[in-house]
């Protein structure tokens, strides 16, 4: 028989005003089970928790109903104060006799009534409840970090230098991400080169960073605290511990015609390549698809002149197993294709503004490249046909942005920025020449951002219209943009030598198959989901992955950074204890009935559930079942709906419970 | 009753912890009055309320349930509610079908912020259920019906030949060691045929209509080593499902595929494919028979059904009444079952008892329920549980039902197609919801 104590709380008159205490407290101390039942002013006050601990010490109780206001509300304090008397906090329920009851009904005797029947769902509730122990998980105190651009590095440094170890995987030669590549950087102008390198070549000396170039995630196993991370290290021709990074192979190598990924095509480079001079690391990779050597068996001079002897030519792909505690996803992004060819249905591309058509119409960030001083013209603006400095350059703003049609519905945010910001370079390139905006809106919220936007136009003479270009021709080797002043209700016709295209930004390649091994979710354009958007922004729904910058939604470098910092931070509090506690209301299968047909497998939205196989002690093989991992599982119950043999159960909220509280409502 | 004499109906509420119960919490907070008739039980999330619990409020007397939880796309769990939203698509049809007065079951999304949404749903909910009455017409036989009488496809001869080369395989097969065992048919049933010299025993007429794929979930089956097992299309379907759940492994049988002209069963009067598809080899031809339509068309459920779903909820609740009233839960329904092969049937479950397992209306109806939503989107209809039952009580009605639904809401047919995901376990952003309020 079960020794159960009601505590009644008259919330003040919360609760009292409309429910009869005292009648309640006598018909509920006849309810099967309960031991003793009384009320109390405030039962959550010092002195009322006190009265809780007494009586369970006094009346050697074995489950505690408060009846009080929601488990929303106080369920933590009390779990506390029967935990202080040495009760299991897992023993207490309560019964929710103001929000449900007090609060909405103002007959007298039938919310007594409803009380007293509510107060007997939790009473049989308690009669069944389990001593749990919350689920301690010990934790690998070193991060994973995937993606090596500014968020990955802000990130990674941040955990580093909290004092955890790193592993930092990049899928580029070089980390630096999009940054890396920019000339430089709104609201201050200041160079992004300049600001960027010394963070990443700290990233490269760091004693707790752990970097993997030229690598990517093959596969994710384990759960927070203790991932098991497979690193695929692609095949890079170069040992990077014998290289010196001297460049006598690049200066060798015959084949220098390539494009250059890094310029977005603006520029060249050789088959055996570092992707910009302050790469980090700084060792060259060689190009399996050019390279003479690799595709024919040819030339090998890079081989015969290296010193160090690092070239290997019979260099595989390999893979690595790291082990992590948590995860920091920092993908970034790409920009929206606007030629015609899309790898989405509902995306159609903007082929009337000839974009890979037209030499001179290219995209933002080669515009980027043609503007850096480390870039392939060396900052000195030269337009892609013909090398001749542009005089009249039209940016057209929203390509790809902020268009149902054709596009995507979503602003790229950053857009409206740089354009500004381009513009204004150019004008301090070229002193006499025109620049030329088309933009929907122009949205420059932020510290600093309006004033940089009204200097673009005042003090650069930067002509903004607003109005969308409808085509671009070419004709007598210019570029004839047609397209609205709807302010001024005018159609517009510009010759332009060099058209901008500010393409949107979409999460980059790979980042829904590199989301599904980590179990966290996407939006139907491939942006990561956060937990909450307010409440929860850089962590995800999988415990222990946590994500930063433009994976997760566009966003520019300030703020790519401030999440960065607050993923790190994030990983810091899930590294700072030894062992993670977790609550212990989660799921669990009865593996003798279990027939393994895996419904609940399927259904789980954690993938806690897994395959497993039931052995004797000797290793002698029974039969398939299904098994919860603890690591994962939240305790939503779906899968002891989907179980047909009901050999799934949640604690907390087990099948007898609420079997035993409905059947109390005949 | 109160004192004034009016009746006060007793609503069971199943909530999800995070949207609905915070949604009244706050009509609490905010002061918004209802009715004091509903009892919230609390579950963690939509996801874990699963159809029994609706069918135990019944029994224990509600006059009205209400299943409550996030909106789509606010589950705290992220996706619980859109699992429990296909199953509900699905469960109602089968509460359709067996009569359940629907106005008494409501489904709704309320939010942690819908204090009013709260108190208007069971404002309204309570005045309903109120004129409604009490729920006097549950298990209910109120004498007025019977179930239609399944019409029967004509018997046709099976292709010639068939039976001998059907034989001249599997003496080779036993001969050669690729199967130790044949599950085929014989003259007075199933046989098991282990040597090459037996197989004269394998007979292939118009009396194979039974689905044989049942043993294979039997121990002393298994026992016998790699089985071949003659089946016809209709019950290939089975293997299909039985292998998404992972019951078997294709490489442990071999499956002779049967070209069948049909059975001159009910079943056989809307089958639309009759020459196996995932077969080891397909054993016969058949003449060009007329097929009803192609593979995905519209699940004919027969006219039986029709017939059935045009009567009025009390009729047909009358109806399963009078059937389930002769039911002796002698569970041969679920003996015979390909699909049912649990090794610890819910119904043998006694901590908690989920159903009634005493053969009373009320006891039978939770089982006919658990067992026909137990095969919701899985059911391939072999009707074996109707054939097998001593008391003649038409399940395949119940399976029907079930099957219509999937093809209807999901265009799902349960062994069609082995690359699609079971119905149960998945979910689509798309699936309707306006049954929900």
């Amino acid at each position: 028989m079960s020794r159960i104590g009601v505590f009644i709380c008259w919330c003040g008159e919360n609760i009292a005003r409309t429910v009869d205490v005292d009648a309640l407290a006598q018909e509920v101390s006849k309810f099967p089970g309960v031991r003793c039942a009384m009320n109390y002013k405030y039962v959550c006050s010092d002195p009322g928790q006190a009265l809780v601990r007494e009586k369970i010490a006094a009346e050697k109780l074995d489950a505690v109903v408060i009846a009080s206001c929601s488990p929303h509300m106080h369920l933590k304090t009390f779990r506390r104060a029967a935990q202080l008397a040495g009760l299991n906090p897992y023993k207490v329920e309560m019964a929710n006799i103001r929000e449900h009851c007090s609060w909405v009904h103002h007959d007298r005797a039938k919310a007594t009534a409803k009380a007293a029947s509510l107060i007997r769902l939790s009473v049989e509730k308690a009669r069944l409840d389990h001593e749990l122990q919350p689920i301690r998980v010990p934790v690998t105190r070193r991060a994973l970090v995937i993606g090596g651009g500014v968020a990955g590095i802000q990130a990674a440094l941040d955990i580093a230098d909290a004092g955890y170890e790193v592993v930092m995987v990049e899928r580029e030669p070089s980390i630096g991400g999009k940054m890396a590549g920019l000339s430089e950087t709104f609201p201050t102008l200041d160079c992004s080169q300049c600001i960027l390198t010394p963070r990443m070549v700290e990233v490269g000396q760091h004693p707790r960073i752990k970097l993997y170039s030229y690598s990517e995630v093959e596969r994710v196993e384990g759960y927070i605290g203790n991932f098991t991370i497979t690193i695929r290290q692609k095949a890079r021709y170069v040992d990077i511990s014998k290289c010196t990074g001297c460049g006598d192979c690049w200066s060798v190598c015959p084949l220098k015609r390539n494009k250059s990924e890094f310029d977005y095509g603006m520029g060249v480079r050789a088959s055996i390549y570092v992707p910009f001079p302050q790469a980090v690391p700084a060792r060259p990779v060689i190009d399996a698809k050019t390279c003479a050597k690799i595709i024919r068996n040819g030339c090998g001079l890079c081989e015969k002149k290296c010193k160090a002897g690092a070239i290997n030519f019979q260099d595989t792909d390999k893979l690595v197993e790291e082990k992590v505690g948590a995860v920091v996803v920092a993908t970034g992004y790409k920009l929206y294709d606007i030629g015609e060819k899309q790898d989405k249905a509902s995306l159609a591309g903007y082929g009337e503004y000839g974009y890979g058509q037209y030499k001179d119409v290219i995209d933002s960030l080669q515009f980027e490249r043609l503007l850096s001083a480390s870039g392939p013209t060396n900052g000195v603006l030269k337009r892609p046909s013909d090398g001749a400095e542009p005089k009249n350059v039209v940016f057209i703003s929203c390509v790809g942005s902020r268009d149902n049609a054709k596009g995507l519905p979503y602003c790229s945010k950053i857009c409206c920025m740089y354009t500004a910001k381009h513009a204004m370079l150019y004008k301090h390139k070229v002193h006499d020449g025109q620049a030329h905006v088309f933009y929907m809106d122009i949205r420059a919220g932020g510290k600093g951002y309006e004033e940089f936007v009204r200097r673009a136009i005042e003090q650069d003479g930067a002509k903004y219209y607003r109005g969308r270009v409808s085509k671009i021709t070419q004709e007598d080797g210019k570029l004839v943009v047609r397209g609205a002043d709807t302010l001024a209700g005018v159609p517009i016709t510009v010759e332009a030598d060099l058209v901008v295209l500010a393409a949107a930004m979409r999460p980059a390649d790979g980042v829904a198959e590199l989301a599904q091994k980590l179990n966290v979710g996407y939006d139907e354009f491939g942006f990561l989901l956060e937990s909450h958007p307010k409440l929860r922004p850089v962590e995800t729904n999988a415990a222990g992955v946590f994500v930063c910058g433009a994976c997760q939604a566009p966003k520019d470098i300030p703020e790519s950074v401030a999440q960065a910092s607050a993923a790190a931070s994030k990983v810091a509090v899930t590294f700072a204890a030894d062992e993670l506690m977790r609550e212990p209301e989660i799921a669990g299968i009865n593996e003798q009935t279990c027939v393994a047909c895996y419904a609940c497998l399927r259904a789980c939205p954690y993938h806690a559930i897994e395959q497993a196989e039931v052995r004797t002690p000797r290793g002698v093989f029974v039969k398939h079942t299904a098994r919860v991992n603890p690591g994962l599982c939240m305790g939503c119950g779906t899968c002891v709906a989907v179980c047909p043999s009901k050999s799934a159960d949640l604690e907390g909220f087990t099948e007898q419970q609420i079997y035993a509280m409905v059947e109390s409502l005949v | 009753m109160n004192e004034a004499g009016q009746f006060e109906p007793k609503i069971v509420a199943y909530v999800c912890n995070w949207c609905t119960y915070l949604g009244a919490d706050l009509a609490g907070t905010t002061r918004l009055e209802y009715p004091p008739n509903v009892r919230i039980i609390r579950l963690p999330c939509t996801g874990r309320i699963d159809f029994n619990l609706i069918v135990k409020a019944f029994e224990i007397g509600a006059d009205a349930v209400l299943v409550s939880g996030c909106h789509p796309g606010d589950c705290h769990y992220t996706a619980g509610n859109y699992h429990a939203r296909r199953r509900w698509i699905l469960f109602r049809e089968l509460l359709e079908a067996l009569g359940f007065e629907m106005e008494r079951i409501h489904f709704t999304w309320i939010s942690a912020a819908e204090g009013r949404k709260w108190q208007q749903v069971v404002t309204e909910i309570t005045e309903q259920t109120r004129k409604l009455g009490p729920y006097k017409n549950l298990y209910a036989d109120t004498g007025n019906g019977s179930l239609p009488i399944p019409e029967a496809a004509p018997a046709v001869d099976q292709p010639a030949g068939s039976e001998g080369s059907l034989r001249q395989r599997c003496h080779q097969l036993l001969a050669d060691g690729t199967v130790k065992v044949v599950i085929g048919y014989g003259t007075g049933g199933p046989v098991c045929v282990t040597k090459p010299a037996d197989v004269g025993r394998l007979v292939w007429n118009n009396q194979c209509s039974s689905n044989l794929t049942t043993y294979l979930k039997r121990q002393e089956v298994r026992k016998l080593g790699r089985a071949a097992i003659v089946v016809k299309v209709c019950d290939e379907r089975a293997l299909v499902v039985l292998e998404k759940e992972s019951q078997l492994d294709r490489k442990d049988l071999h499956v002779m595929g049967m070209a069948c002209n049909g059975m001159g069963q009910p079943k056989c009067a809307t089958c639309d494919v009759r020459v196996p598809r995932f077969a080891d080899e397909v054993i016969g031809e058949v003449a060009s028979v007329p097929l009803a339509g192609p593979p995905n068309a519209a699940p004919r459920g027969g006219a039986a059904l029709e017939v059935l779903l045009a009567k009025s909820p009390a009729e047909r609740m009358a109806c399963w009444a009078r059937e389930f009233e002769r039911c002796v839960k002698c569970y041969a329904c679920r003996q015979v079952c390909p699909l049912c092969y649990c090794e610890r049937c819910i119904v043998e479950k006694n901590r908690p008892t989920v159903i009634d397992p005493s053969p009373t209306v009320k006891g039978n109806f939770a089982w006919h329920i658990t067992r026909a939503f137990h095969l919701a989107g899985r059911c391939i209809g072999c009707d074996e549980c109707t054939r097998a039952c001593p008391a003649g009580i038409d399940l395949r009605l119940l399976n029907l039902s079930l099957a219509k639904a999937a093809e209807e809401h999901f265009g799902y047919r349960a062994g069609i197609n082995r690359d699609v995901e079971p119905l149960i376990g998945a979910y689509s952003l798309q699936d309707k919801e306006n049954f929900i309020r």
